[in-house]
C-alpha cells in the first residue's frame, strides 16, 4: 500500500490534521503548552530499540507506572528475556526493521494501536558499534530515525524523543568548562562515519520541531555508565585494562542507566521540545572516576593509544574502540544540562512514578 | 582523601605556617572529587601555592603595592604586561593576590589553547584553576565572582625580544567588552622584573609555526643547554596594582567606545610600568645606600 492509499484510508485523521494546521497558521497564537506543564491522558508508548539496556530499564520502569496504559517495544531481534514475563494488556514486542518504511508503517497500523495510537514514540535504535561499521549501519541509523519521525508526525503522535549521544559536539584544547546545546557541532567530514550518522538523525529531528501536534525532542545524554551499557565510557571502564594517554586527564559528568532513563521518564511525560543535554551530577576527572570504581588504568604514550588499543579489542580484553572519538581521552566534555533540569527535573513531582522513585 | 594527604606531605614542610593556613582556608567548590566544576584541584593548589610561594619569596623576592585595589569579593579582570619568555609573571601575580587577600583569592587566567595541547602542563593548569580563554570559560567564572586574569597582549608577548623591553604590544579588546558585559571592574597592573629574567635574542618563526607554539626562543642559553637553558635569572619583580576601572558600557554597542575603554586601560599599565620602573630605581639606590 503506497502513502497516498494509507493516507486515504484515514481521511478522517488526516481531515483533523490539516484543520488543527490551518487553525494554528492562521491565528498564529498557538504556542503550545508551557514547557515542563504534565501531558494530559495515559501514555501509550512505543520503545524503539529495546534491546538496549536503557530501554529495558525505560520499560520496566513505564510498566511499573499506573499511568502508562500500553508499551510497545520494537528492535530487530528477539524480545529482551527480562521483558518476557511483563503484564501481556500492557506490554506488547513486535520485531521489526527499522530501516525499511513499509515495517516502521506497520507498527501504527497494529491493531492493538489503531484505535489508541500511540501518543509517545521513544527511538533509542541505533547501530552504535564503531566495529564492522557498514552501509547497511548507516542506512539504520540514519534512515529509521527518519520513517520514525515521519510516522509519528503523520499520525499525531504528542511526543517523539531521539537519544542522541555527546560525542556529536567537537570537543578540543580549546574546550568550555561545560558544553552547552548551543555548542559547536563536530561536523569534521573526517570523524567516524556514526558520529556523521548521529549528526544526521539529529538534523532530522531538528528540521521537525516546529511541528505543531508532535513535540519533537533530541537528548544528548553524556557517557552512560551501567553494567553492560554500550557507552564508550563504560567500555573503556569495563576494558581489561583500560588504557589512557600519558598527561592527560579530561574532566567528565557521565550518568548512570538508572539516571537516564528517570530523565527519559521526565521527558515522556512532560510538555516540551527541543534539543537537551542530560548529564550526571557529579563533575570530575576521568581518573577519579576510575579511582572511584578500584580500576587501575594503564597509561600509554599518546600516539601508541589506538594501535595498542587494537591489539586490545584482538586479544578480546575490550570493547572500547578509540578511534571513534579519539580526542575524547585527550579533552573535557562537561555537559551543561540546565535547561533540562530547570524544565524537567525541577517538575519531576508532577510525574507520579518518578516522585515515588525520588532519591 | 589521598589526594588531601598527599598534598600535606609534600606541600606543608614548604610553606609557613601562617601560608599553610590560608592554604586550608581556600574553600574549593567540590563537584564530586574534590574538584570544582572548572577542575580546580584542592590537592593541586596547595602544591601550586607552595611552589609560587618559594618563588615569589625567595627567588623573585617580589616587591608590591596597591593589594588595596584587588576586590575582596566578587568579579573582576585583572589585566596587565606579560613578559618573560615563560609565564613566571602570571604566577607570580597569581601568588601574589593569593598571599595579600583575606580570605585569599585565587586567580583564574585565560590561558592560550596551546597549553592544553600539551600533556601533563594542560592538567597541570586546569587543576589550578586556569581555563583555555574562551568566552563561556570566562562568562561562567564572573558569574560565579571569580577573579580572572588577562594578558590582552596575547601570548605572544612572551616571546619579546629583548631590544623591545617594557614595550607594550597592542591590546585586544575582549577584556573590556566582557568586564562591561558583566559590569565588573578592570584591575590594571604593571610587572617590572620579567623583562630580565630571560634575554630573548631572537624567535626562530618557522619551528613556532611547526611546533604550534605562539614563539621559539633564542637566548644566550636556549636551546644551546637544553631545557635549562631556559631556566631565568633570579631578577626582583616589581608589581604595582592600579585603582579600579569601570568600563562604560557603552563599549559594547560602540566601536569607538570601546577603542577608547582599551586605550584607557592600556595608559593605566603604562603608567604603572613607569611607577615600577621607579620604584624599583629607588628600591636598587636605597640599596646601595
Amino acid at each position: 500500500m503506497s502513502d497516498e492509499d494509507k493516507v486515504k484510508a484515514t481521511p478522517g485523521r488526516k481531515k483533523r490534521r490539516d484543520t488543527m494546521r490551518r487553525a494554528a497558521l492562521v491565528t498564529q497564537v498557538d504556542e503550545g503548552p508551557e514547557p515542563g506543564a504534565l501531558r494530559e491522558g495515559r501514555r501509550r508508548v512505543l520503545v524503539a530499540g529495546a534491546h538496549r539496556l536503557v530501554a529495558v530499564h525505560l520499560i520496566e520502569q513505564l510498566l511499573a507506572d499506573p499511568n502508562v496504559e500500553a508499551v510497545l517495544a520494537v528492535t530487530r531481534g528477539s524480545c529482551p528475556p527480562s521483558l518476557l514475563g511483563a503484564d501481556p494488556e500492557r506490554f506488547h514486542f513486535v520485531s521489526a526493521d527499522l530501516s525499511k518504511r513499509r515495517q516502521v508503517d506497520n507498527l501504527f497500523l497494529l491493531d492493538r494501536f489503531r484505535d489508541k495510537p500511540f501518543d509517545t514514540v521513544v527511538h533509542l535504535a541505533f547501530q552504535g558499534d564503531p566495529t564492522g561499521y557498514t552501509q547497511r549501519n548507516h542506512e539504520f541509523n540514519v534512515n529509521s530515525t527518519k520513517h520514525m519521525l515521519e510516522a509519528s508526525l503523520r499520525h499525531l503522535v504528542g511526543k517523539y524523543i531521539f537519544l542522541s549521544s555527546d560525542a556529536v559536539y567537537r570537543i578540543g584544547a580549546r574546550g568550555d568548562y561545560k558544553v552547552r546545546e548551543d555548542a559547536e557541532l563536530n561536523l569534521d567530514p573526517t570523524v567516524h562515519p556514526i558520529l556523521r550518522d548521529t549528526i544526521d538523525a539529529e538534523f532530522i529531528c531538528r528540521a521537525k520541531m516546529d511541528d505543531l501536534e508532535t513535540e519533537v525532542m533530541v537528548l544528548r545524554p553524556s557517557g552512560v555508565f551501567g553494567g553492560g551499557v554500550v557507552s564508550g565510557i563504560n567500555l573503556l571502564f569495563e576494558s581489561n585494562p583500560p588504557m589512557l594517554p600519558v598527561g592527560f586527564d579530561p574532566m567528565i559528568n557521565p550518568t548512570t542507566k538508572e539516571h537516564l532513563s528517570r530523565d527519559l521518564l521526565l521527558a515522556l511525560n512532560l510538555h516540551g521540545k527541543g534539543v537537551y543535554n542530560v548529564a550526571g551530577r557529579t563533575v570530575g576527572p576521568l581518573s577519579k572516576f576510575l579511582e572511584e570504581r578500584g580500576i587501575v588504568a594503564r597509561r600509554v604514550p599518546g600516539p601508541a593509544l589506538k594501535m595498542l588499543n587494537r591489539a586490545q579489542r584482538l586479544l578480546g580484553k575490550t570493547r572500547y574502540h578509540a578511534g571513534f572519538n579519539p580526542r575524547r581521552l585527550y579533552y573535557s566534555l562537561v555537559l551543561d544540562d540546565a535547561r533540562f533540569e530547570k524544565i524537567f527535573r525541577t517538575h519531576a513531582s508532577r510525574v507520579a512514578i518518578v516522585s515515588e522513585n525520588a532519591p | 582523601m589521598l589526594g588531601r594527604k598527599r598534598n600535606k606531605k609534600y606541600a606543608r614542610p614548604l610553606l609557613p605556617a601562617r601560608e599553610w593556613a590560608r592554604v586550608e582556608s581556600y574553600m574549593v567548590d567540590d563537584a564530586g572529587f574534590g574538584t570544582d566544576r572548572f577542575g580546580t584541584d584542592a590537592d593541586m593548589l596547595g602544591m601550586g601555592y607552595a611552589l609560587g610561594y618559594w618563588l615569589h619569596r625567595h627567588f623573585f623576592r617580589v616587591v608590591s603595592t596597591g593589594h588595596d585595589h584587588v576586590p575582596k569579593k566578587g568579579g573582576g579582570v585583572v589585566v596587565g604586561n606579560h613578559s618573560g619568555v615563560l609565564p613566571f609573571d602570571a604566577m607570580m601575580i597569581a601568588t601574589d593576590v593569593f598571599r595579600h587577600t583575606d580570605p585569599p583569592r585565587l586567580m583564574r587566567y585565560m590561558v592560550d589553547y596551546f597549553v592544553y595541547r600539551v600533556p601533563f602542563l594542560g592538567v597541570f593548569f586546569r587543576s589550578m584553576g586556569q581555563m583555555p580563554g574562551t568566552r563561556a570559560n570566562f562568562d561562567g567564572l564572573i558569574e560565579e565572582g571569580h577573579l580572572i586574569g588577562i594578558f590582552p597582549e596575547g601570548a605572544e608577548a612572551l616571546g619579546k625580544t629583548a631590544d623591545k623591553a617594557y614595550e607594550l604590544y597592542p591590546f585586544s579588546p575582549g577584556h573590556v567588552e566582557l568586564a562591561a558585559r558583566h559590569g565588573v571592574p578592570v584591575i590594571p597592573f604593571g610587572l617590572v622584573g620579567a623583562e630580565e629574567q630571560i634575554t630573548m635574542v631572537a624567535n626562530f618563526e618557522p619551528l613556532a609555526r611547526l611546533l604550534r607554539v605562539p614563539y621559539f626562543p633564542i637566548t644566550p642559553t636556549f636551546p644551546w643547554l637544553g631545557p635549562m637553558g631556559l631556566l631565568p635569572k633570579p631578577v626582583r619583580y616589581f608589581i604595582t596594582y592600579g585603582e579600579p576601572i569601570h568600563v562604560d558600557p557603552a563599549a559594547l554597542t560602540s566601536m569607538e567606545a570601546r577603542e577608547r575603554e582599551v586605550a584607557r586601560v592600556r595608559d593605566a599599565v603604562l603608567e604603572l610600568l613607569d611607577e615600577g620602573q621607579r620604584t624599583r630605581k629607588r628600591y636598587a639606590e636605597g640599596k646601595d645606600e
